[in-house]
């Protein structure tokens, strides 16, 4: 089973309290950003426009390893959460691995229940946009 | 220099500090991000969640009476409590929660100024304890929903009749280039623009940087000089979903003294999807 299907599956077992509690737990410990980065966050060069929140997202693919980053505020856990239970299942997976990834985690996870029905489409927004952002960058490698 | 009328209805964040322990006083925190209270709030706040604890999670509706009962009761809130709100975004959600309560009948809503943003930029105390406390016997009165609430059947009327209509969203959803606020979700509306004879007022025009409500002479300026709103005048506010329309609804209402303002909640996810709804485009 995959990091992803662990983490799903981990969720899916818990209760509504518990499973927020969870992504909180995940939000406490999104991964800090390279410093090299801390001067594109303010530029919102890697901003992700679909997401309320100022997210700002780096997907990149070394040796044919996924690495993602995000600057995410702390006044937005739930964001936060979501940003680094992504990069747990997806750090160190193919590019491939994440296009194939289910796209219904939201559902999957339980977290669509516990949040509710409008706080769902930015976070979809961010899962779309680490798919896309891998594709890119898997094909830019390809071409180099 | 003008007061507010109602100047009763905000506390300030020291009034709430002094006032923490106060078993007749019930702090409620309400934020956009269902998490943002457990990662520390006003010592002794309940958390009320704008969308999984006030609205029905199968109607597009508030909760029902008894639900909402409930969650008074479990929150020890009772009949006779004063409920002081606050939250994110310069108390956007806490007005939201503010009229919800009022739609039930509550009579003792008070907002602390500032808001949640207001208390941490002074450095006050936050914690990450969930306060409990002893459940409460609540029974919602009277429903206000006549006086503060608007259907779209009263909208209708509302435009045929020429009275007051204020549209909080932002410029460029009020003209129809944008469906949903900038950088925010798509939130289905097949239609753009604005209900006809509308005049535009974003909500967060009536705050200030740090949170806090602009002064009742900034607000009067931009109410009543800007778009010429009259205190007598039958006003309906509304917005995407009908929240930042509560916040002009509070501002209208408590700060301003108007005698008749409604929000219309179903507010532009219904207007714009309504078959042969008017709609206006400059």
């Amino acid at each position: 089973m995959n990091k992803l299907e662990e983490i799903i599956e981990t969720f899916q077992d818990l209760d509504n309290e518990s499973r927020l509690q969870l992504l909180i737990d995940f939000a406490e410990k999104l991964p800090p950003i390279p410093e090299a980065y801390c001067t594109l966050v303010q530029k919102q060069a890697h901003r992700v426009h679909e997401c309320q929140t100022s997210v700002s997202l780096w997907v990149n693919v070394v040796n044919g390893k996924v690495q993602i980053y995000a600057d995410v505020p702390r006044e937005s856990p739930t964001v936060r959460g979501f940003i680094a239970l992504l990069i747990k299942a997806f750090t160190g997976a193919s590019p491939i691995e994440i296009d194939k990834a289910p796209t219904d985690i939201l559902n999957r996870t339980g977290l669509a229940s516990s949040l509710g029905m409008m706080r769902l489409q930015g976070l979809s927004a961010v899962y779309r946009r680490i798919k896309d952002e891998t594709r890119r960058a898997s094909f830019l490698n390809s071409r180099n | 220099m003008r007061q507010y009328i109602h100047p009763e209805v905000l506390v300030s964040t020291k009034w709430v500090s002094d006032n923490i322990n106060d078993p007749n006083v019930r702090i409620v925190e309400s934020d956009e991000d269902v998490l943002l209270y457990e990662t520390g709030h006003v010592p002794n706040a309940v958390k009320i969640d704008w969308q999984l604890d006030l609205q029905d999670p199968i109607r597009r509706d508030y909760v029902g009476q008894e639900r909402f009962e409930q969650l008074l009761s479990q929150k020890g809130i009772s009949n006779d409590t004063k409920v002081i709100f606050y939250g994110d975004k310069s108390n956007w959600w806490a007005c939201y929660a503010f009229w919800t309560f009022k739609l039930f009948g509550h009579e003792n809503c008070l907002v602390m100024n500032g808001g949640r943003q207001k208390w941490l930029e002074e450095n006050r105390k936050i914690t990450k304890d969930i306060p409990l406390f002893q459940k409460t016997k609540y029974c919602v009165g009277k429903i206000n929903e006549k006086t503060i609430r608007a259907f779209r059947e009263d909208v209708i009327l509302h435009v045929e009749k020429n009275k007051s209509l204020i549209d909080v969203r932002s410029p460029d959803e009020y003209t129809g280039k944008l469906l949903h606020m900038e950088n925010y979700p798509q939130e289905g509306a097949l239609r753009g623009g604005h209900i006809p004879g509308a005049k535009n007022v974003p909500w967060a025009r009536a705050a200030n940087a740090d949170g806090t409500f602009k002064s009742a002479d900034e607000l009067k300026e931009i109410y009543e000089t800007e778009v010429e709103l009259k205190p007598d005048d039958e006003v309906i506010a509304y917005c995407r979903i009908g929240e930042r329309s509560s916040h002009t609804w509070f501002v209208l209402t408590f700060l301003l003294g108007y005698k008749n303002v409604r929000n219309y909640d179903g507010s532009w996810t219904e207007w714009g999807n309504l078959v042969r709804a008017p709609v206006e485009r400059p």
